[in-house]
């Protein structure tokens, strides 16, 4: 279907994430954290990104159209969109 | 509450009067050194009228004639400028002072001096032209010239030109009521900055802080009037002007000299200064303190009276000696403090200078040492036993000989050395500053140095257990030479005295293995640097096989969306949707560039033109897709 569709592909978004971010945990842990502040900025990328993709979700889920009134669906990705240009920015200044 | 706040201001004001019980004594004059080379910087050839100028009117304050009076009277004939008021003051000025040196004014220079006295022209010049006036004795009206200067000192606040004119003042008439002027000399004094409490000078500089005291008492010898200075402002007045030892320029020479000239003969202060004869010390072979009393310019004062009130010792606070006048002995008043034959130590005079009711700073207060010679009496070296079995063995030496045979320290007996100091000229018990007992290895060059100290009956003990001095002799065992140091600031005769030769023995089995000699002077070994190692990086194999797996999650993501059925078929080819996935597109190939090459400046600036495309496209297509929906 037309909606859950949309979840779905938004779900397997945020499970790539969710790998990338594991993944690159696993290696600090494993291997060593130098240079530390790549993998800072690599991790906190994820973090953000699957925080800002399930924000999104609760915001587009039309089982949760009552509590936000003022927001479509429109609104909630552009948000999304803006949220994650700011991350990033600060994700590549802090990457190295 | 007033309790305490009153008990605060008491105790200020109590302060106060203690600092003012503090007479300031001068901490700088022109002592003879100074005076030569104010003198040598004046007496330089001089290049034009304003140099003459100040080298002769210099000198004359300081009380020195030119060297050749006739060919710089020439000089100056010849170097004035007659249409520069300037000029003509300085001409006019040297020429008074020169003896011989006269001129006729003629009639236009006159009409030119007189024309600049008016309100018209600037206090300097008003200042030059009366100036010039009075030094070639033409007439002046003074009352004109005195309403002429009043007005323009309104107009101009300066400090340079308050003091012109009050120089100038002292030309004009006494029938003037210069009462005006005479007020300022009590504002210029309210300008001065107080430095440290012991100097005063203007922030414009010395030089103009000396030309204020030369003018300052032109102005009051002129009217009669004692200037409106306080003692203490005059010290430090005088401690600023002559604490400059180096006169850079001719004019700043020029004003010192004058101070000096001004400082050493005026109608009402005229500072004394006391200078004891080398170092305030007295002894039984130089009984006699001997002072000089000079003005600023270190100039003798000769027709005074000096007299000590008090001298009061400082260790003890007994008053010595009160209400003595000095004896004048040629160029030196002196008095015999040894007559009343006072104990060794520091004592505090209390000297007062007499004779003209103008004098000022004329209590000093002087530290005096009295020294003597030191005699060591009773010396006795003894072993005691630590059983006390045996009767301690005593021996008795006299200074300066050394005692036969040498005495053993071991752990059987102790070794002692007891001692009086007397002086040797009263008789009465010393106790310098310095008594030590230096024990010097003969073999290893150690030496350990001790602080013998008096007991209750004035009698010097030390003793050397050998147990419990191990420490500070390592445990050095041998024969050790034993000297005695006596030595204070009021001795004259500081003893080093080798007394006897001691044989120290430790118990074996302290004994240091070698005997190393702490030679703090050889090279030390030398420091490696460590520079910074890199951190340890991992193989490139793993961090190239964590790279691809960290990608993989991605191609995970794409099966997993063509699997779902994401649907691209909604994609409509309107401008707003490309240009809105363009402008995505390039944000994040800025995104790439950004960690590549730029800096976050210019990537603000990218970014916000490329987001303001995007923005305003992705709205017109959200917007599209809202209303589609």
């Amino acid at each position: 279907g037309g909606t859950a569709g949309r979840l779905k592909a938004l779900d397997a978004f945020l499970l790539y994430v969710l790998l990338t971010g594991a993944l690159q945990f696993g290696y600090c842990l494993g291997v060593g954290t130098f240079p530390f502040n790549s993998f800072l900025s690599g991790f906190i990328s994820a973090v953000g990104s699957f925080i800002l993709g399930v924000c999104l979700r609760i915001q587009i889920n039309p089982q949760n159209k009552g509590e936000f009134q003022g927001i479509s669906p429109e609104r909630a990705f552009a948000d999304f969109l803006f949220a994650n240009t700011i991350l990033h920015l600060v994700v590549i200044n802090f990457v190295g | 509450s007033a309790g305490p706040r009153l008990r605060l201001e008491a105790a200020l004001g109590f302060l106060l009067v203690l600092a003012g019980a503090q007479a300031l004594v001068p901490s700088h004059r022109l002592a003879a050194g100074d005076l030569a080379r104010l003198r040598a910087v004046l007496e330089r050839p001089f290049p034009d009228v304003r140099a003459a100028y100040h080298s002769i009117v210099g000198l004359s304050s300081l009380g020195v004639r030119v060297a050749d009076e006739k060919a710089a009277c020439k000089f100056i004939k010849s170097h004035v400028d007659s249409s520069s008021v300037e000029s003509l003051f300085y001409a006019a000025q040297s020429m008074q002072v020169l003896s011989g040196c006269e001129v006729t004014i003629s009639n236009e220079t006159r009409e030119l001096l007189l024309a600049a006295v008016s309100e018209d022209s600037s206090v300097s010049q008003i200042f030059h032209a009366v100036g010039a006036l009075s030094g070639f004795g033409l007439p002046l009206a003074s009352q004109e010239a005195l309403s002429a200067l009043t007005a323009r000192l309104s107009k101009e606040e300066s400090v340079l030109g308050t003091i012109q004119a009050l120089e100038t003042a002292s030309y004009l008439s006494q029938q003037a009521d210069l009462s005006s002027i005479v007020e300022e000399i009590e504002d210029l004094v309210a300008r001065l900055d107080d430095l440290g409490g012991v100097y005063l000078q203007f922030e414009e500089g010395i030089e103009t802080t000396a030309l204020f005291v030369a003018a300052a008492y032109k102005l009051s010898d002129h009217v009669g009037t004692e200037p409106a200075i306080k003692e203490d402002q005059v010290i430090q007045l005088m401690n600023a002007i002559f604490s400059k030892k180096n006169f850079e320029t001719l004019s700043e020479a020029f004003s010192i000299a004058r101070a000096a000239g001004s400082l050493s003969q005026n109608r009402f202060h005229l500072p004394v200064v006391v200078v004891p004869e080398g170092p305030a010390a007295v002894s039984h072979h130089q009984p006699v303190l001997r002072l000089q009393v000079t003005n600023v310019m270190s100039q003798l004062l000769t027709q005074v009276s000096v007299k000590l009130d008090q001298a009061k010792s400082v260790s003890s606070k007994a008053t010595v000696l009160q209400q003595l006048p000095f004896t004048l002995s040629g160029d030196f008043f002196e008095l015999n403090f040894m007559n009343v034959k006072p104990a060794s130590g520091y004592y505090d005079f209390s000297i007062s200078v007499d004779g003209d009711k103008r004098f000022i700073a004329n209590k000093v207060e002087l530290k005096v040492k009295v020294s003597t010679e030191v005699g060591i009496t009773n010396v006795d070296l003894s072993t005691v036993d630590k059983d006390q079995s045996i009767a301690p063995k005593t021996t008795r030496v006299a200074y300066p000989a050394k005692a036969k045979g040498s005495f053993t320290a071991d752990s059987h007996q102790n070794f002692a050395l007891s001692f009086q100091l007397i002086d040797v000229n009263s008789g009465a018990e010393l106790i310098p500053h310095q008594t030590f007992v230096r024990l010097h290895n003969q073999k290893t060059g150690q030496e350990v140095v001790f602080v013998a100290e008096p007991d209750s009956k004035n009698v010097y003990k030390f003793e050397l257990d050998t147990s419990e001095r191990k420490t500070e002799f390592d445990s050095a065992s041998g024969t050790y030479t034993l000297y005695l140091i006596i030595g204070d600031a009021t001795l004259e005769n500081p003893i080093l005295w080798n007394v006897a030769d001691v044989v120290i023995t430790f118990p074996e089995e302290d004994a240091p293995s070698t005997v190393q000699s702490k030679n703090l002077f050889v090279p030390k070994p030398e420091i490696q640097h460590l520079f910074r190692e890199p951190e340890k990086r991992p193989p490139t194999v793993v961090s190239n096989t964590f790279t691809a797996l960290v990608l993989s999650p991605l191609l995970l993501l794409l099966i997993l969306w063509i699997k779902i059925g994401a649907n691209i078929s909604n994609f409509s080819f309107a401008p707003s949707t490309i240009v809105f996935h363009m402008g995505h597109a390039a944000m994040l190939g800025l995104m790439y560039v950004y960690w590549t090459q730029l800096n976050m400046f210019q990537t603000l600036k990218y970014l916000a033109i490329l987001g303001g495309i995007t923005f305003l496209a992705g709205n017109r297509m959200l917007a599209q897709k809202a209303v589609k929906r």
